[in-house]
């Protein structure tokens, strides 16, 4: 790091000013992804599908919570998970925050799991946070969304996660790479039941009664919604974990288990 | 709460919703790894030490520039428009710290000290952080030019186009803008300015703006004279 080039403040605003023209038109190309993202068709919902939540029993209208539009972060907590997916929650962390603004803009946004809702609320308590969140213990929602897979699928190799046929590392069953295992015993399960659940982010939009799939992303399409890594990304030493990587070491932790540093 | 008419859209059956997602998911990944490519041309950028002695005050009192990196080698800082003669913080800057107070515990444990700066005095600082319940590092850079330096606040009487805001003149009348600074402390001692960065270029870090930029009223503004008319402090919606 003490090698890094040092100049003069010209010479600094020069190169920057060279890169600024390159951010500019990453900014713009992120907008029309926006655009493109609104124009994709849409897929009725026709199937029926029953939340255990704060306020009861709700169906997936009543997620919307009287807004037009839904949003949904698949948590990753399977029934079998004594705790939440660690690294998810570096992503709720960022979210906790800011949801109340989504509420005021005609967004909802919602985590959804497949474990009891018993164990959800044990936990968000636990970590201190306010964002709606739903089971789907008992339904197909996170197997109809992508997220959830069986362990016959499992077996096969016919999991198909961010639209692709096994081309993830949590596809792997024969050697799960370190970081999964790790991140399984932060859960306190094991690798493979760890990896049956998976992370992503759905869009659903309601008009006139009827709910519409309109968009679902996962795997680094969660990257930009994970606002811990957009500031990493302008820090001197970047995400600066490859060599942990390699050790086979994740460096996060959940907020109420880093020691004190 | 806003409402945009869909203008009833294409609806279509899974498997063409599905091509039509593919398609898409080809353009995000390029997206992506031009979004990578970036980060590390950004951390090529050469770095320009720091002569300058900079003391702010903190909330146990004085703190230099070195000070506010917390033993840890790289400082990022946001720059929260918050005006001496201001009772409250930038409405737009607090949606901002929505978003960056949670996370910052995680940045702490990469090497990262996070800090937000700000012109008004620490007790109005103070107060406001605790009023909004957020827990991230506030310190008042009020006595000192670390502001005008890094061109976020603008010296009263100047004319604009002497005045630089995101690397051209100054457009608006505003005393503070908001930006994002980044600072590397080596094992000597010596800080550098490595990044800054304003405007739109804080778009990222506003992890809500990506999320709304997922659903299919979009960030849904264009009704708004100014984009961000919809907004209110966190602690004000239900009134």
């Amino acid at each position: 790091m003490s090698t890094h080039i040092t100049g003069t403040r010209e010479e600094w605003l020069a190169a920057r000013l060279k890169l600024l023209k390159s951010e500019k038109e990453l900014t713009r190309r992120s907008d029309e992804l926006a655009r493109r993202r609104q124009e994709l068709p849409w897929v009725r919902v026709d199937k029926e599908y029953r939340f255990d939540t704060d306020e009861g029993n709700a169906t997936l209208t009543d997620l919307f919570r009287g807004r037009s539009q839904l949003l949904v972060y698949h948590y990753m907590f399977g029934p079998d998970y004594a705790a939440g997916c660690a690294t998810c929650s570096t992503i709720a962390d960022g979210f906790n925050g800011f949801g109340v603004h989504l509420a005021n803009h005609d967004v909802t946004l919602s985590a959804v799991s497949r474990a009891p809702f018993a164990k959800i609320q044990a936990y968000k308590r636990r970590m201190g946070w306010t964002f709606p969140w739903a089971s789907s213990s008992g339904n197909d929602f996170n197997f109809d969304f992508n997220v959830s897979f069986s362990e016959q699928e499992q077996r096969e190799g016919s999991i198909e996660y961010n639209y692709a046929r096994g081309g993830h590392a949590m596809d792997e069953t024969t050697q799960l790479p370190d970081i999964v295992i790790q991140n399984a015993a932060m859960c306190g399960t094991d690798g493979l039941t760890y990896t049956r659940d998976r992370p992503g982010m759905s869009a659903f939009v309601l008009e006139d009664g009827v709910i519409y799939h309109t968009y679902s992303t996962y795997a680094r399409g969660l990257d930009g919604l994970w606002g811990m890594y957009q500031w990493l990304d302008r820090a001197p030493k970047g995400r600066n974990e490859a060599e942990l990587y390699e050790m086979g070491g994740m460096w996060w932790r959940r907020h109420d288990e880093y020691t004190k540093s | 709460m806003t409402k945009t008419d869909l203008n009833k859209h294409k609806v279509v059956s899974p498997n063409e919703w599905l091509e039509a997602r593919k398609n898409l998911l080809s353009q995000e990944k390029e997206f992506t790894h031009l979004r990578d490519k970036l980060s590390r041309q950004r951390r090529e950028l050469p770095w320009v030490k720091v002569e300058k002695e900079y003391v702010f005050e903190g909330p146990n009192g004085k703190e230099t520039l070195a000070d506010l990196f917390e033993g840890r080698s790289q400082l990022v800082i946001y720059h929260f428009m918050f005006a001496p003669e201001w009772e409250e913080g930038c409405p737009s800057c607090s949606f901002w710290a929505d978003n960056f107070n949670g996370i910052v515990i995680h940045l702490n444990h990469r090497d990262v000290t996070f800090g937000a700066i700000s012109r008004a005095p620490i007790a109005k600082l103070h107060a406001f952080k605790k009023r909004m319940g957020w827990t991230f590092k506030w310190v008042s850079s009020g006595g000192n030019e670390f502001n005008y330096d890094y061109h976020v606040s603008f010296p009263a009487g100047v004319p604009k186009e002497k005045l630089e805001y995101n690397y051209r003149k100054l457009q608006v009348d505003s005393s503070d803008m908001p930006g994002i600074s980044v600072f590397y402390k080596d094992g000597k001692g010596n800080i550098f300015h490595t990044y800054s960065t304003y405007s739109r270029g804080i778009d990222v870090f506003n992890t809500a703006y990506n999320y709304l930029d997922l659903v299919p009223k979009g960030r849904d503004e264009d009704e708004f004279e100014f984009s961000m008319d919809w907004l209110q402090y966190h602690d004000r919606y239900d009134q």
